[in-house]
Protein backbone atom coordinates (compact mmCIF):
# COMPACT_ATOMS: atom_id res chain seq x y z
CA UNK A 1 0.00 0.00 0.00
CA UNK A 2 1.78 2.81 -1.19
CA UNK A 3 0.86 6.55 -0.55
CA UNK A 4 -0.03 9.83 -3.15
CA UNK A 5 2.30 12.76 -3.03
CA UNK A 6 -0.65 14.48 -3.45
CA UNK A 7 1.07 16.42 -6.38
CA UNK A 8 -1.88 18.79 -8.67
CA UNK A 9 -2.27 21.42 -10.95
CA UNK A 10 0.79 23.31 -9.89
CA UNK A 11 2.86 20.63 -10.79
CA UNK A 12 0.89 19.39 -13.98
CA UNK A 13 1.59 23.24 -15.24
CA UNK A 14 5.41 23.02 -14.44
CA UNK A 15 5.77 19.85 -15.91
CA UNK A 16 3.98 21.19 -19.36
CA UNK A 17 5.62 24.36 -19.45
CA UNK A 18 9.01 23.30 -17.94
CA UNK A 19 9.05 20.73 -21.25
CA UNK A 20 8.52 23.45 -23.31
CA UNK A 21 10.55 25.94 -21.98
CA UNK A 22 13.48 23.23 -22.25
CA UNK A 23 12.15 21.77 -25.80
CA UNK A 24 11.82 25.71 -26.96
CA UNK A 25 15.31 26.35 -25.70
CA UNK A 26 17.10 23.30 -27.21
CA UNK A 27 15.40 23.80 -31.02
CA UNK A 28 15.91 27.11 -30.90
CA UNK A 29 19.85 26.56 -29.88
CA UNK A 30 19.53 24.04 -32.62
CA UNK A 31 18.31 26.73 -35.24
CA UNK A 32 20.89 28.97 -33.95
CA UNK A 33 24.10 27.02 -34.36
CA UNK A 34 23.23 24.61 -37.32
CA UNK A 35 20.55 26.83 -39.43
CA UNK A 36 20.91 29.83 -41.35
CA UNK A 37 20.07 33.61 -41.51
CA UNK A 38 16.12 33.48 -41.21
CA UNK A 39 16.50 30.17 -38.70
CA UNK A 40 17.67 33.08 -36.51
CA UNK A 41 14.58 34.37 -35.81
CA UNK A 42 13.10 30.64 -35.07
CA UNK A 43 15.74 30.96 -32.42
CA UNK A 44 15.05 34.41 -31.27
CA UNK A 45 11.26 33.11 -30.90
CA UNK A 46 12.31 29.96 -28.78
CA UNK A 47 14.78 31.77 -26.50
CA UNK A 48 12.00 34.54 -26.07
CA UNK A 49 9.35 31.40 -24.95
CA UNK A 50 12.15 29.82 -22.59
CA UNK A 51 12.71 32.39 -20.23
CA UNK A 52 9.67 33.92 -19.05
CA UNK A 53 7.93 30.33 -19.15
CA UNK A 54 11.10 29.24 -16.62
CA UNK A 55 10.14 32.24 -14.35
CA UNK A 56 6.56 30.97 -13.97
CA UNK A 57 8.07 27.47 -13.53
CA UNK A 58 10.00 28.47 -10.32
CA UNK A 59 6.92 30.03 -9.31
CA UNK A 60 4.62 26.99 -9.85
CA UNK A 61 7.12 25.04 -7.35
CA UNK A 62 7.32 27.33 -5.17
CA UNK A 63 3.42 27.39 -4.55
CA UNK A 64 2.97 23.80 -4.24
CA UNK A 65 5.61 23.62 -1.48
CA UNK A 66 3.99 23.25 1.90
CA UNK A 67 6.31 25.55 3.17
CA UNK A 68 6.60 28.11 0.22
CA UNK A 69 8.88 30.32 2.38
CA UNK A 70 11.74 27.51 2.76
CA UNK A 71 11.88 27.01 -0.97
CA UNK A 72 15.59 27.52 -0.60
CA UNK A 73 15.91 24.69 1.33
CA UNK A 74 15.95 22.57 -2.25
CA UNK A 75 19.49 24.46 -3.38
CA UNK A 76 21.17 24.34 0.44
CA UNK A 77 22.23 20.63 -0.87
CA UNK A 78 22.82 18.76 -3.83
CA UNK A 79 22.25 15.48 -4.35
CA UNK A 80 23.79 14.37 -7.82
CA UNK A 81 22.00 11.22 -7.30
CA UNK A 82 18.24 12.86 -6.80
CA UNK A 83 16.13 13.88 -9.82
CA UNK A 84 14.38 16.49 -7.69
CA UNK A 85 17.25 18.03 -6.02
CA UNK A 86 18.85 18.51 -9.57
CA UNK A 87 15.55 19.42 -11.32
CA UNK A 88 15.75 22.81 -8.37
CA UNK A 89 19.33 23.33 -9.47
CA UNK A 90 18.50 23.28 -13.28
CA UNK A 91 15.16 25.21 -12.94
CA UNK A 92 17.74 28.20 -11.54
CA UNK A 93 20.70 27.40 -14.37
CA UNK A 94 18.74 26.83 -16.86
CA UNK A 95 16.86 30.39 -16.16
CA UNK A 96 20.37 32.09 -15.86
CA UNK A 97 21.21 31.02 -19.49
CA UNK A 98 17.82 31.89 -21.23
CA UNK A 99 17.63 35.05 -19.46
CA UNK A 100 21.04 35.31 -21.48
CA UNK A 101 20.02 34.11 -24.65
CA UNK A 102 16.94 36.03 -24.45
CA UNK A 103 18.67 39.54 -23.34
CA UNK A 104 21.38 39.03 -26.41
CA UNK A 105 18.33 38.38 -28.93
CA UNK A 106 17.54 41.77 -28.12
CA UNK A 107 20.55 43.15 -30.20
CA UNK A 108 21.06 42.68 -34.04
CA UNK A 109 25.11 43.14 -33.66
CA UNK A 110 26.87 40.16 -35.10
CA UNK A 111 29.13 39.48 -31.78
CA UNK A 112 25.97 39.05 -29.81
CA UNK A 113 24.60 36.44 -32.04
CA UNK A 114 27.77 34.81 -32.18
CA UNK A 115 27.63 35.17 -28.50
CA UNK A 116 24.29 34.04 -28.30
CA UNK A 117 24.65 30.90 -30.33
CA UNK A 118 27.89 29.58 -27.97
CA UNK A 119 25.58 30.58 -24.49
CA UNK A 120 22.81 28.24 -26.11
CA UNK A 121 25.24 25.34 -26.90
CA UNK A 122 25.86 25.27 -22.94
CA UNK A 123 22.25 25.70 -22.29
CA UNK A 124 20.73 23.64 -24.58
CA UNK A 125 21.91 21.08 -22.48
CA UNK A 126 20.45 21.98 -19.23
CA UNK A 127 17.02 22.50 -21.69
CA UNK A 128 17.28 19.04 -22.26
CA UNK A 129 17.43 18.06 -18.61
CA UNK A 130 14.29 20.07 -17.97
CA UNK A 131 12.20 18.14 -20.69
CA UNK A 132 13.35 15.25 -19.04
CA UNK A 133 14.17 14.91 -15.94
CA UNK A 134 10.62 15.13 -14.61
CA UNK A 135 9.56 11.67 -16.30
CA UNK A 136 12.51 10.38 -14.29
CA UNK A 137 11.40 12.02 -11.10
CA UNK A 138 8.02 10.09 -11.74
CA UNK A 139 9.92 6.83 -13.00
CA UNK A 140 11.84 6.52 -9.39
CA UNK A 141 8.83 6.77 -6.85
CA UNK A 142 7.02 3.58 -5.40
CA UNK A 143 3.74 4.57 -7.24
CA UNK A 144 2.09 2.25 -9.16
CA UNK A 145 2.20 3.78 -13.22
CA UNK A 146 5.13 5.34 -12.48
CA UNK A 147 7.64 3.26 -10.99
CA UNK A 148 7.32 0.99 -14.20
CA UNK A 149 7.65 3.48 -16.91
CA UNK A 150 11.49 2.93 -17.81
CA UNK A 151 10.22 5.52 -20.89
CA UNK A 152 8.96 7.98 -18.90
CA UNK A 153 11.90 10.58 -19.38
CA UNK A 154 12.44 9.48 -23.41
CA UNK A 155 9.03 10.53 -23.17
CA UNK A 156 8.41 13.88 -21.44
CA UNK A 157 11.62 14.58 -23.95
CA UNK A 158 10.21 13.82 -26.87
CA UNK A 159 6.96 15.82 -25.51
CA UNK A 160 9.16 18.90 -24.54
CA UNK A 161 10.67 18.96 -27.76
CA UNK A 162 7.13 18.95 -30.30
CA UNK A 163 5.63 21.14 -27.71
CA UNK A 164 8.98 23.92 -27.82
CA UNK A 165 8.52 23.67 -31.21
CA UNK A 166 4.47 23.90 -31.56
CA UNK A 167 5.26 27.21 -29.06
CA UNK A 168 7.49 28.62 -31.48
CA UNK A 169 5.64 27.98 -34.93
CA UNK A 170 2.01 29.40 -33.08
CA UNK A 171 3.90 32.64 -31.55
CA UNK A 172 5.47 32.94 -35.03
CA UNK A 173 2.26 32.92 -36.90
CA UNK A 174 0.67 35.45 -34.55
CA UNK A 175 3.42 37.55 -34.80
CA UNK A 176 3.32 37.55 -38.36
CA UNK A 177 7.23 36.48 -39.28
CA UNK A 178 8.34 36.33 -42.38
CA UNK A 179 10.39 32.67 -41.87
CA UNK A 180 9.60 31.56 -45.33
CA UNK A 181 11.56 28.04 -45.90
CA UNK A 182 11.99 28.08 -41.72
CA UNK A 183 8.54 26.75 -41.49
CA UNK A 184 9.24 23.71 -43.44
CA UNK A 185 12.36 23.10 -41.41
CA UNK A 186 9.95 23.44 -38.30
CA UNK A 187 7.51 21.66 -39.95
CA UNK A 188 10.33 18.89 -40.12
CA UNK A 189 12.23 18.82 -37.13
CA UNK A 190 8.23 18.71 -35.00
CA UNK A 191 6.78 15.64 -37.27
CA UNK A 192 9.97 13.75 -36.10
CA UNK A 193 10.05 14.54 -32.74
CA UNK A 194 6.16 13.71 -33.11
CA UNK A 195 7.26 10.13 -34.74
CA UNK A 196 9.37 9.83 -31.46
CA UNK A 197 6.90 10.74 -29.27
CA UNK A 198 4.10 8.42 -30.49
CA UNK A 199 6.54 5.41 -30.74
CA UNK A 200 7.69 5.92 -27.17
CA UNK A 201 4.43 6.38 -25.80
CA UNK A 202 3.61 2.99 -27.74
CA UNK A 203 6.82 1.40 -26.30
CA UNK A 204 5.64 2.14 -22.98
CA UNK A 205 2.25 1.24 -23.29
CA UNK A 206 3.28 -2.08 -24.33
CA UNK A 207 6.33 -2.34 -21.74
CA UNK A 208 3.60 -1.58 -18.72
CA UNK A 209 1.11 -3.87 -19.87
CA UNK A 210 -1.69 -4.52 -17.50
CA UNK A 211 -0.12 -1.72 -15.08
CA UNK A 212 -1.37 0.77 -17.75
CA UNK A 213 -5.22 0.17 -17.73
CA UNK A 214 -5.78 3.17 -15.11
CA UNK A 215 -4.57 5.06 -17.87
CA UNK A 216 -5.95 3.54 -21.23
CA UNK A 217 -8.74 2.02 -19.41
CA UNK A 218 -11.50 4.18 -16.85
CA UNK A 219 -12.08 7.86 -16.76
CA UNK A 220 -8.44 8.29 -17.90
CA UNK A 221 -9.28 6.50 -21.28
CA UNK A 222 -11.16 9.54 -23.13
CA UNK A 223 -7.65 12.69 -22.40
CA UNK A 224 -5.55 9.50 -23.09
CA UNK A 225 -7.00 8.23 -26.96
CA UNK A 226 -8.90 10.86 -27.62
CA UNK A 227 -7.48 14.34 -26.35
CA UNK A 228 -3.73 12.85 -26.25
CA UNK A 229 -3.21 9.98 -29.18
CA UNK A 230 -5.65 11.34 -31.41
CA UNK A 231 -6.30 14.95 -30.99
CA UNK A 232 -2.52 15.82 -29.77
CA UNK A 233 -0.70 13.10 -32.09
CA UNK A 234 -2.26 11.67 -34.76
CA UNK A 235 -4.07 14.30 -36.10
CA UNK A 236 -1.31 17.00 -36.33
CA UNK A 237 1.33 14.29 -37.90
CA UNK A 238 -1.91 13.93 -40.49
CA UNK A 239 -1.67 17.99 -40.60
CA UNK A 240 2.07 17.72 -40.91
CA UNK A 241 1.82 15.80 -44.56
CA UNK A 242 -0.67 18.38 -45.92
CA UNK A 243 1.28 20.07 -48.84
CA UNK A 244 0.98 23.54 -49.25
CA UNK A 245 1.12 25.19 -52.92
CA UNK A 246 3.51 27.38 -53.66
CA UNK A 247 3.58 30.62 -52.85
CA UNK A 248 1.49 29.99 -50.11
CA UNK A 249 3.77 29.98 -46.82
CA UNK A 250 1.22 32.06 -45.33
CA UNK A 251 -1.06 28.70 -45.23
CA UNK A 252 1.57 26.65 -44.66
CA UNK A 253 1.69 28.22 -40.93
CA UNK A 254 -2.02 28.44 -40.58
CA UNK A 255 -2.20 24.57 -40.51
CA UNK A 256 1.07 24.54 -38.54
CA UNK A 257 -0.60 26.89 -36.36
CA UNK A 258 -3.64 24.73 -35.97
CA UNK A 259 -1.55 21.87 -35.64
CA UNK A 260 0.67 23.62 -32.64
CA UNK A 261 -2.18 24.08 -30.87
CA UNK A 262 -3.87 20.45 -30.98
CA UNK A 263 -0.23 19.41 -30.27
CA UNK A 264 0.22 21.42 -26.92
CA UNK A 265 -3.24 20.42 -26.04
CA UNK A 266 -1.85 16.91 -26.20
CA UNK A 267 1.44 17.77 -24.48
CA UNK A 268 -0.50 19.20 -21.24
CA UNK A 269 -3.09 15.86 -21.37
CA UNK A 270 -0.16 14.05 -21.10
CA UNK A 271 0.90 15.34 -17.90
CA UNK A 272 -2.51 15.53 -16.29
CA UNK A 273 -3.17 12.04 -17.46
CA UNK A 274 -0.03 10.71 -16.09
CA UNK A 275 0.06 12.56 -13.07
CA UNK A 276 -3.56 11.93 -11.69
CA UNK A 277 -3.95 8.21 -12.87
CA UNK A 278 -0.50 7.83 -11.08
CA UNK A 279 -1.90 8.74 -7.86
CA UNK A 280 -5.50 7.06 -7.87
CA UNK B 1 27.85 5.72 14.87
CA UNK B 2 26.28 3.53 17.81
CA UNK B 3 24.85 -0.04 17.74
CA UNK B 4 21.97 -0.21 15.40
CA UNK B 5 18.66 0.12 17.39
CA UNK B 6 15.71 -1.93 16.49
CA UNK B 7 11.95 -2.68 17.21
CA UNK B 8 10.61 -6.52 16.48
CA UNK B 9 7.32 -6.99 16.24
CA UNK B 10 5.62 -10.41 16.88
CA UNK B 11 2.43 -10.33 15.49
CA UNK B 12 1.74 -13.78 16.27
CA UNK B 13 1.68 -12.78 20.23
CA UNK B 14 -0.59 -9.28 19.00
CA UNK B 15 -3.89 -9.48 20.70
CA UNK B 16 -5.21 -5.71 19.17
CA UNK B 17 -5.24 -3.96 21.76
CA UNK B 18 -3.66 -0.89 20.05
CA UNK B 19 -2.31 0.39 23.31
CA UNK B 20 0.88 0.92 21.16
CA UNK B 21 -1.29 3.24 18.83
CA UNK B 22 -2.22 4.94 22.04
CA UNK B 23 1.16 5.47 24.16
CA UNK B 24 2.44 6.63 20.40
CA UNK B 25 -0.56 9.33 19.98
CA UNK B 26 0.37 10.38 23.85
CA UNK B 27 3.99 10.46 23.54
CA UNK B 28 4.62 12.48 20.32
CA UNK B 29 1.50 14.46 21.14
CA UNK B 30 -0.24 13.38 18.23
CA UNK B 31 -4.27 14.46 17.48
CA UNK B 32 -6.97 11.43 18.27
CA UNK B 33 -8.43 11.41 14.70
CA UNK B 34 -12.15 10.16 13.65
CA UNK B 35 -12.34 6.46 13.12
CA UNK B 36 -13.34 5.05 9.29
CA UNK B 37 -15.11 1.95 8.86
CA UNK B 38 -12.92 -0.32 7.10
CA UNK B 39 -15.49 -3.32 7.13
CA UNK B 40 -13.57 -4.90 10.54
CA UNK B 41 -12.19 -4.10 14.19
CA UNK B 42 -9.99 -1.59 12.15
CA UNK B 43 -10.21 1.94 12.98
CA UNK B 44 -8.23 3.47 10.17
CA UNK B 45 -7.44 1.83 6.07
CA UNK B 46 -3.65 2.88 6.92
CA UNK B 47 -1.08 5.22 8.68
CA UNK B 48 -1.75 8.85 8.58
CA UNK B 49 0.39 12.12 9.63
CA UNK B 50 -1.10 11.61 12.68
CA UNK B 51 -1.37 8.10 13.05
CA UNK B 52 2.44 6.74 13.22
CA UNK B 53 1.81 3.11 14.95
CA UNK B 54 -1.32 1.53 12.91
CA UNK B 55 -2.91 -1.86 14.06
CA UNK B 56 -4.50 -4.12 11.43
CA UNK B 57 -6.98 -6.31 11.87
CA UNK B 58 -7.42 -8.87 8.83
CA UNK B 59 -9.93 -11.15 8.65
CA UNK B 60 -9.60 -14.89 7.41
CA UNK B 61 -11.04 -18.15 7.25
CA UNK B 62 -9.16 -20.90 9.18
CA UNK B 63 -9.09 -24.57 7.61
CA UNK B 64 -12.03 -25.11 9.65
CA UNK B 65 -14.06 -22.29 7.49
CA UNK B 66 -14.29 -20.37 11.17
CA UNK B 67 -13.19 -16.78 11.38
CA UNK B 68 -9.69 -15.75 12.64
CA UNK B 69 -7.85 -12.92 13.06
CA UNK B 70 -4.18 -11.56 11.68
CA UNK B 71 -3.58 -8.87 13.52
CA UNK B 72 0.02 -6.75 12.70
CA UNK B 73 1.22 -3.58 14.35
CA UNK B 74 2.37 -2.42 11.70
CA UNK B 75 5.25 0.99 12.06
CA UNK B 76 7.63 3.07 9.96
CA UNK B 77 10.51 -0.13 9.11
CA UNK B 78 13.52 2.19 9.18
CA UNK B 79 14.97 0.94 5.91
CA UNK B 80 18.68 0.30 5.69
CA UNK B 81 18.18 1.54 2.44
CA UNK B 82 15.04 4.02 2.59
CA UNK B 83 13.57 5.45 -0.85
CA UNK B 84 12.27 8.54 1.52
CA UNK B 85 15.72 9.10 2.20
CA UNK B 86 17.25 9.39 -1.16
CA UNK B 87 14.04 10.99 -2.21
CA UNK B 88 14.20 14.28 -0.12
CA UNK B 89 15.87 16.97 -1.53
CA UNK B 90 16.68 19.41 1.03
CA UNK B 91 18.15 16.78 3.46
CA UNK B 92 15.56 16.88 6.33
CA UNK B 93 15.09 13.13 5.77
CA UNK B 94 18.09 11.84 7.75
CA UNK B 95 19.85 8.64 9.21
CA UNK B 96 20.25 9.15 13.05
CA UNK B 97 23.50 7.60 14.88
CA UNK B 98 21.22 4.91 15.63
CA UNK B 99 20.57 3.53 12.37
CA UNK B 100 17.16 4.98 12.03
CA UNK B 101 15.36 7.75 9.55
CA UNK B 102 14.23 10.60 10.95
CA UNK B 103 12.63 13.71 9.23
CA UNK B 104 14.30 16.95 10.58
CA UNK B 105 11.04 19.86 10.44
CA UNK B 106 12.95 22.46 10.68
CA UNK B 107 14.38 21.68 7.03
CA UNK B 108 11.69 19.58 5.44
CA UNK B 109 9.66 22.18 3.09
CA UNK B 110 6.77 20.05 2.43
CA UNK B 111 7.83 18.95 -1.40
CA UNK B 112 6.25 15.68 -0.90
CA UNK B 113 8.87 13.51 -2.86
CA UNK B 114 9.39 11.30 0.15
CA UNK B 115 5.65 10.52 0.08
CA UNK B 116 5.74 8.98 -3.64
CA UNK B 117 9.30 7.06 -2.24
CA UNK B 118 8.21 5.20 0.24
CA UNK B 119 7.42 1.82 -0.82
CA UNK B 120 5.18 1.20 2.04
CA UNK B 121 2.93 4.31 2.04
CA UNK B 122 4.40 5.02 5.87
CA UNK B 123 5.69 9.40 5.48
CA UNK B 124 2.44 11.46 5.44
CA UNK B 125 1.86 15.04 4.81
CA UNK B 126 0.66 17.10 7.47
CA UNK B 127 -1.67 19.93 5.63
CA UNK B 128 -1.63 21.78 9.29
CA UNK B 129 1.92 22.05 9.00
CA UNK B 130 2.71 21.95 5.95
CA UNK B 131 5.45 19.52 6.28
CA UNK B 132 5.96 15.48 6.41
CA UNK B 133 5.53 13.19 9.06
CA UNK B 134 6.00 9.62 10.49
CA UNK B 135 7.57 7.55 13.52
CA UNK B 136 10.83 8.90 14.62
CA UNK B 137 11.70 5.64 16.15
CA UNK B 138 10.84 7.99 19.55
CA UNK B 139 14.45 9.65 19.04
CA UNK B 140 13.57 11.78 22.47
CA UNK B 141 13.28 8.66 24.21
CA UNK B 142 15.83 6.39 22.32
CA UNK B 143 18.77 8.90 22.87
CA UNK B 144 17.98 9.37 26.44
CA UNK B 145 17.93 4.97 27.17
CA UNK B 146 14.36 4.68 27.06
CA UNK B 147 12.34 2.05 24.86
CA UNK B 148 10.18 3.44 21.94
CA UNK B 149 6.81 4.27 23.87
CA UNK B 150 4.79 1.50 21.95
CA UNK B 151 7.51 -1.16 23.06
CA UNK B 152 7.29 0.02 26.32
CA UNK B 153 3.87 -0.07 26.35
CA UNK B 154 3.14 -3.25 24.63
CA UNK B 155 1.15 -5.91 27.54
CA UNK B 156 2.33 -9.04 25.27
CA UNK B 157 5.73 -8.03 24.89
CA UNK B 158 4.74 -8.31 20.82
CA UNK B 159 6.74 -4.94 20.10
CA UNK B 160 10.32 -5.61 21.68
CA UNK B 161 13.09 -2.81 21.37
CA UNK B 162 16.65 -3.08 21.45
CA UNK B 163 19.83 -3.62 19.70
CA UNK B 164 19.24 -5.14 15.81
CA UNK B 165 21.67 -7.80 16.41
CA UNK B 166 19.99 -9.11 19.04
CA UNK B 167 16.45 -8.83 18.20
CA UNK B 168 17.23 -10.29 15.16
CA UNK B 169 18.69 -13.42 17.03
CA UNK B 170 15.64 -13.77 18.58
CA UNK B 171 13.31 -13.65 16.04
CA UNK B 172 15.33 -16.12 13.97
CA UNK B 173 14.47 -18.34 17.63
CA UNK B 174 11.03 -17.54 17.56
CA UNK B 175 10.50 -18.26 14.52
CA UNK B 176 12.53 -21.62 15.12
CA UNK B 177 9.95 -22.14 18.22
CA UNK B 178 6.70 -21.80 16.15
CA UNK B 179 7.87 -23.94 13.22
CA UNK B 180 8.48 -26.50 15.42
CA UNK B 181 5.26 -25.95 16.89
CA UNK B 182 3.61 -26.64 13.93
CA UNK B 183 2.97 -23.12 12.94
CA UNK B 184 5.17 -23.70 9.21
CA UNK B 185 3.40 -20.54 7.15
CA UNK B 186 5.48 -18.22 9.89
CA UNK B 187 8.00 -15.93 8.06
CA UNK B 188 10.41 -13.32 9.24
CA UNK B 189 9.99 -9.48 7.38
CA UNK B 190 12.61 -7.43 6.74
CA UNK B 191 14.91 -9.07 9.50
CA UNK B 192 17.79 -10.40 7.03
CA UNK B 193 20.04 -7.33 6.01
CA UNK B 194 21.10 -9.35 2.87
CA UNK B 195 17.16 -8.79 1.89
CA UNK B 196 15.48 -6.37 0.31
CA UNK B 197 16.36 -2.83 0.80
CA UNK B 198 19.17 -4.03 3.36
CA UNK B 199 16.88 -5.37 5.58
CA UNK B 200 14.48 -3.38 7.89
CA UNK B 201 15.10 -1.69 11.31
CA UNK B 202 11.26 -2.67 12.28
CA UNK B 203 11.10 -6.23 11.37
CA UNK B 204 8.25 -8.22 11.67
CA UNK B 205 7.33 -12.28 12.38
CA UNK B 206 4.43 -12.41 10.25
CA UNK B 207 1.92 -15.67 10.28
CA UNK B 208 0.99 -15.61 5.97
CA UNK B 209 2.29 -13.85 3.56
CA UNK B 210 3.53 -10.44 3.26
CA UNK B 211 0.61 -9.40 1.05
CA UNK B 212 -1.95 -10.54 3.24
CA UNK B 213 -1.08 -7.85 5.45
CA UNK B 214 -0.85 -5.39 2.42
CA UNK B 215 3.07 -5.45 2.56
CA UNK B 216 5.50 -5.70 -0.54
CA UNK B 217 6.70 -9.35 -0.82
CA UNK B 218 9.84 -7.77 -2.46
CA UNK B 219 10.32 -3.67 -1.63
CA UNK B 220 12.80 -2.24 -3.68
CA UNK B 221 14.44 1.16 -3.49
CA UNK B 222 12.57 2.85 -5.82
CA UNK B 223 15.69 5.09 -7.15
CA UNK B 224 17.51 1.65 -8.22
CA UNK B 225 16.64 2.20 -12.14
CA UNK B 226 17.80 5.95 -12.15
CA UNK B 227 20.80 5.40 -14.70
CA UNK B 228 18.86 3.28 -16.93
CA UNK B 229 15.90 5.91 -16.77
CA UNK B 230 18.62 9.03 -17.38
CA UNK B 231 20.53 6.81 -20.16
CA UNK B 232 16.93 6.09 -21.92
CA UNK B 233 16.26 9.89 -21.80
CA UNK B 234 19.41 10.60 -22.94
CA UNK B 235 19.12 8.63 -25.79
CA UNK B 236 15.98 10.04 -27.13
CA UNK B 237 17.68 13.34 -26.51
CA UNK B 238 20.36 12.61 -28.68
CA UNK B 239 17.26 11.29 -31.50
CA UNK B 240 15.11 14.16 -31.72
CA UNK B 241 18.42 16.20 -31.15
CA UNK B 242 19.67 14.80 -34.64
CA UNK B 243 16.37 15.03 -35.91
CA UNK B 244 16.01 18.57 -35.54
CA UNK B 245 19.90 19.30 -36.70
CA UNK B 246 18.94 17.43 -39.74
CA UNK B 247 15.93 19.76 -40.59
CA UNK B 248 17.52 22.75 -39.42
CA UNK B 249 20.53 22.28 -41.61
CA UNK B 250 21.21 24.84 -44.58
CA UNK B 251 22.28 22.71 -47.41
CA UNK B 252 25.03 24.32 -50.13
CA UNK B 253 25.84 26.65 -47.49
CA UNK B 254 24.40 29.54 -48.70
CA UNK B 255 23.25 32.26 -46.48
CA UNK B 256 24.91 30.85 -43.43
CA UNK B 257 26.23 33.56 -41.19
CA UNK B 258 29.05 33.78 -38.37
CA UNK B 259 30.21 30.22 -37.58
CA UNK B 260 31.03 28.37 -34.36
Amino acid sequence: MVRAPEWGMYIIWYFFLGGIAGGAYFMAAIADNFGGRRDREVAKVGYFIAFPLVMICGVLLILDLGMSSRFLNMVKILKFWNPMSLGAWAVGVFGAFSFACALLSLGVSEERLALRRNVAKVGSWFGFFLAAYTGVLLSNTAQPIWRDARLMGALFLASGASTGLASIALISYFKGANLGESWSKLKKADTFAMVVELALLVALVLMLGPSANPIIKGSFALPFWGGLVVLGLVVPLGLSFVKPGDGKERTAGGTMAIASVLILIGGFLLRYVVIMAGQL
Amino acid sequence: MARTLAMFTDTSLCIGCRACEVACKQWNQLEAETPHWTGSYQTSPHFTDKTWRHVKFIEKKDERNEPKWLLMSDVCKHCNQAGCLEACPTGAIYRTPFGTVDISQDICNGCRYCVSACPFGVVAFNHGTGRVNKCTFCVDRTSEGMKTACAKTCPTDSIEFGYRDELAAKAKKRLAELHAKGVKEAILYGEDENGPLGGLNAFFLLLDKPEVYGLPAEPTLPQKPIVKDAGLSAGAAILVGLGAIVAFRERGGGDRGGEE
